[in-house]
């Protein structure tokens, strides 16, 4: 029965934008109720066909558009799972932004942008084929955009807001030519489609994958991996998401930790038989991910702006996810659900950090971390949520992002294994510095004297609500459904009949597939049976690795930062012209490279160059003929004298010189 | 019957008259009576042809020369008036400022 008011999760908060666009500005709070009860529909929804359609059937609707394409609602357990976290998170959100927004002569503007936002990414999730993915994925841009830009007076934001679009859009731009590849490829076929089939829905790509080329399932796949590198902030497009935190922190929290920046993420696992069919795809997705996640990871370490370091957070995270999805090409579809619930469970958790920040920055009034400190005497709420979700960021046994991250560790173990163990290392190593920079953050604000004269009093319930629902499932989601959820996103890709088998045979997996075989069946689509697989294959010291990891780094971090155990002063622990600290204090010199030299020596002067062929050259012959013709045309004006018994004249002469030589060549016999 | 030939001789004088005033003359209302002269001499040809030949094609398109010219004299007596205001004269001559 929900299944057929499918379409009110994206058609609500549609409503919600409007309403709030024309008429929030006369409603109390800017209309941000509107917004919380719009996305509230949307899960109501999305609650309804998780319990009608669990475990085993997939909800699909489409029509026909135009042409070759359609619109259609595809709702299988991995847009489910998406669904159900993106309209609950961002429903919290909106919450939390009722008290956060407050006051703010832009709040109606705010939860207009918050509406339309979630309707997107709510749209982008159960598109149910690639174009219309696409349609969404530029509409979230947008609303990053906005929303970003959202204090838009502001020159560093509106910078900001203009440095995400556009670095998205590279993104963007790989990604629509993976799309166009795909569809030539698919064209090229010539299917026969039944009817309701289209070339770009998903079940249709998925079905056809082993008849495409496989030079071309690399370039598709390497299309699109650009897409989701740009939208998810992996390296090298990174660059906007630390940037991104000038928008409100609720945008930050909703945008770039929860939601939106998964959509990349969320693009790999939808077309995850593509990438894993295609030769090195799943590689380039491994190398990416993995290098992304330490790099980050240092970088988070040094940031001294408590949003920045969530933001580097948020990278590392998404780097993780995207290298246990790289990982699938070890142990196959079961990479979707390791990596999915990472993301699920680190929307909870990064969420719930966010809005945390939020509610210190509220309080506190200042970005800085070197100005706080000792704040835990006055927000013990806010402490304890925030010590939860650190808890859960740096993977403590028991909390969420425990079984989540630590999976993917194990994973990407395999796929050491089997084919390279670069990433596990550089995960290994993002790991522990999680753990350090998440605690260096939490020590540095909640614990020790304060270190300026900032406001003191805790927030209202308003935010400090969804703080406590976020910290529960922060704290017990892992636990609670580690593993139906599993099996059931393992059983995603079985609804369409992908054979496995068959695309690793193209993707070149049979490496992988022996090292698989040797293990007793265990590679293409085991479903929860993986569990008692890895037991014996991998061993135990891997095993719990996990747990020291995060247990050292958060005493490293102590020993830092933590009054009562300190043992080390960061500041002295290396030198001042330490070139390691210095390279990572500026970023790794990203700003210096990429705008210093990258954007204003070397495109700037591409551009000039470009400039000086197009005005001499391609311009120049145009101008040079333009003025030919104006000079030769002066001389022949002069021809209209302006008196008209001249052209009289010349009108009568000339049709008596026609009719002589008309006659006369009568006469000869021409005519 | 008047002879065929007399129609075309008087056509012919007019066309000429007319031909020759639109080359020599200055004045624009002399040339807008010119231009009826001009049209005039095809209209008595065309309805000529039309009685010699039993046929009403001629007469018609006389008819449609005849509405074609009242409207061109409209046309060119409010462009004259205008000049006249403009410049207080309409010798052509004069008005030679659109030329280039």
């Amino acid at each position: 029965m929900y299944a057929d008011y499918a379409y009110l999760i994206v058609a609500l908060p549609v409503l919600a934008f409007l309403l709030c666009l024309f008429l929030g500005w006369n409603l109390p709070r800017g209309g941000g109720f509107i917004t919380v009860l719009a996305t509230l529909g949307a899960f109501i929804v999305s609650l309804g066909i998780f319990t009608e359609t669990y475990p085993h059937e997939i909800v699909h609707q489409s029509m026909h558009w135009f042409a070759n394409f359609n619109v259609g609602i595809l709702i299988d357990p991995l847009a489910l799972v998406m669904l159900l976290m993106v309209s609950f998170v961002v429903t919290l959100i909106h919450i939390y932004g009722n008290g956060y927004m407050n006051g703010d002569p832009g709040a109606a503007r705010y939860f207009a942008e918050a509406a339309l936002f979630s309707a997107s990414m709510l749209g982008l999730v159960y598109a149910d084929n690639l174009l219309q993915l696409f349609i969404f994925w530029e509409l979230v841009g947008l609303c990053s955009y906005l929303l970003i830009g959202f204090w838009y007076r502001k020159p560093s934001a509106a910078a900001a807001a203009k440095k995400a679009f556009l670095t998205t859009r590279v993104g963007d731009v790989l990604f629509l030519a993976g799309i166009i590849l795909l569809y030539n490829n698919l064209a090229a076929l010539n299917l026969d489609l039944k009817a309701g089939e289209y070339l770009l829905q998903f079940p249709v790509i998925y079905a056809h994958i082993t008849q495409i080329p496989a030079d071309q399932l690399t370039l598709i796949a390497l299309g699109l991996l650009g897409g989701a590198v740009g939208k998810s902030g992996q390296f090298p497009l990174h660059v906007w998401l630390p940037d991104a935190m000038e928008g409100p922190t609720t945008v930050s929290a909703m945008i770039h930790a929860a939601t939106m920046v998964t959509a990349g993420v969320y693009l790999v696992a939808r077309m995850f038989p593509l990438f894993y069919a295609a030769p090195y795809g799943l590689t380039a997705v491994a190398a990416v991910g993995a290098f992304t996640a330490l790099f980050a990871a240092t970088m988070g370490l040094t940031a001294f702006d408590i949003k920045r370091v969530l933001a580097f957070s948020t990278v590392s995270q998404l780097g993780f996810m995207m290298a246990g999805l790289g990982a699938g090409a070890a142990v196959g579809a079961m990479a979707v659900g390791v990596s999915m619930f990472h993301l699920i469970g680190h929307s909870f958790f990064k969420a719930l950090l966010f809005l945390c920040a939020g509610s210190v920055i509220h309080a506190v009034n200042t970005n800085d971390l070197r100005e706080m400190g000792g704040v835990g005497k006055y927000m013990k709420w806010t402490m304890y949520t925030m010590l939860i979700g650190s808890l859960s960021l740096a993977g403590f046994p028991l909390f969420t992002g425990f079984f989540t991250k630590d999976e993917i560790i194990l994973i990407a173990y395999e796929y050491g294994t089997a084919i390279n163990f670069l990433p596990y290392i550089f995960l290994v190593v993002a790991a522990i510095l999680t753990a350090i920079y998440t605690f260096r953050m939490w020590f540095s604000v909640f614990t020790g004297k304060e270190r300026s004269n900032y406001g003191k009093h805790e927030s209202p319930w308003v935010m400090l609500g969804p703080l406590v629902i976020l910290a529960v499932f922060a704290f017990g989601f892992g636990v609670a459904t580690q593993s139906n959820f599993y099996s059931y996103l393992d059983s995603n890709f079985e609804h369409y009949d992908v054979d496995f088998a068959e695309l690793s045979a193209i993707g070149g997996h049979a490496l992988e597939e022996e090292h698989a075989a040797a293990e007793g069946e265990h590679a293409p689509a085991a479903e929860g049976e993986h569990g008692a697989e890895e037991e014996h294959s991998i061993p135990w010291y891997i095993h719990n690795l996990p747990i020291l990891i995060a247990i050292g780094g958060i005493l490293i971090a102590g020993l830092f930062y933590w009054d009562k155990i300190k043992k080390f002063d960061p500041s002295q622990a290396t030198g001042d012209n330490d070139p390691l600290r210095r390279t990572l204090l500026k970023g790794y010199y990203q700003h210096e490279i990429l705008t210093g030299w990258f954007a204003e020596t070397v495109v700037y002067g591409t551009a000039l160059i470009c400039n000086m062929i197009d005005i001499k050259l391609v311009d120049g012959w145009l101008n040079w003929l333009s003025a030919w013709v104006m000079g030769f045309a002066q001389h022949v004006r002069k021809v209209q004298t302006g008196v008209v018994q001249n052209y009289v004249t010349a009108l009568v002469l000339g049709v008596v010189v026609l009719v002589v030589v008309i006659t006369l060549a009568m006469e000869v016999g021409l005519v | 019957m008047i002879p065929l030939e007399l129609y075309i001789l008087l056509a012919s004088t007019m066309f000429t008259i007319g031909l020759y005033g639109l080359v020599t003359q200055k004045n624009g209302v002399k040339l807008m009576m010119c231009i009826e002269l001009l049209l005039n001499s095809a209209n008595i040809n065309l309805v000529a042809f039309s009685a010699y030949q039993p046929n009403v094609n001629g007469q018609v398109f006389a008819l449609f020369s005849i509405a074609l010219a009242a409207a061109e004299a409209g046309v060119g007596f409010a462009i004259l008036i205008a000049l006249y205001r403009l410049y207080g004269t309409i010798d052509l001559d004069n008005i030679n400022t659109m030329r280039w």
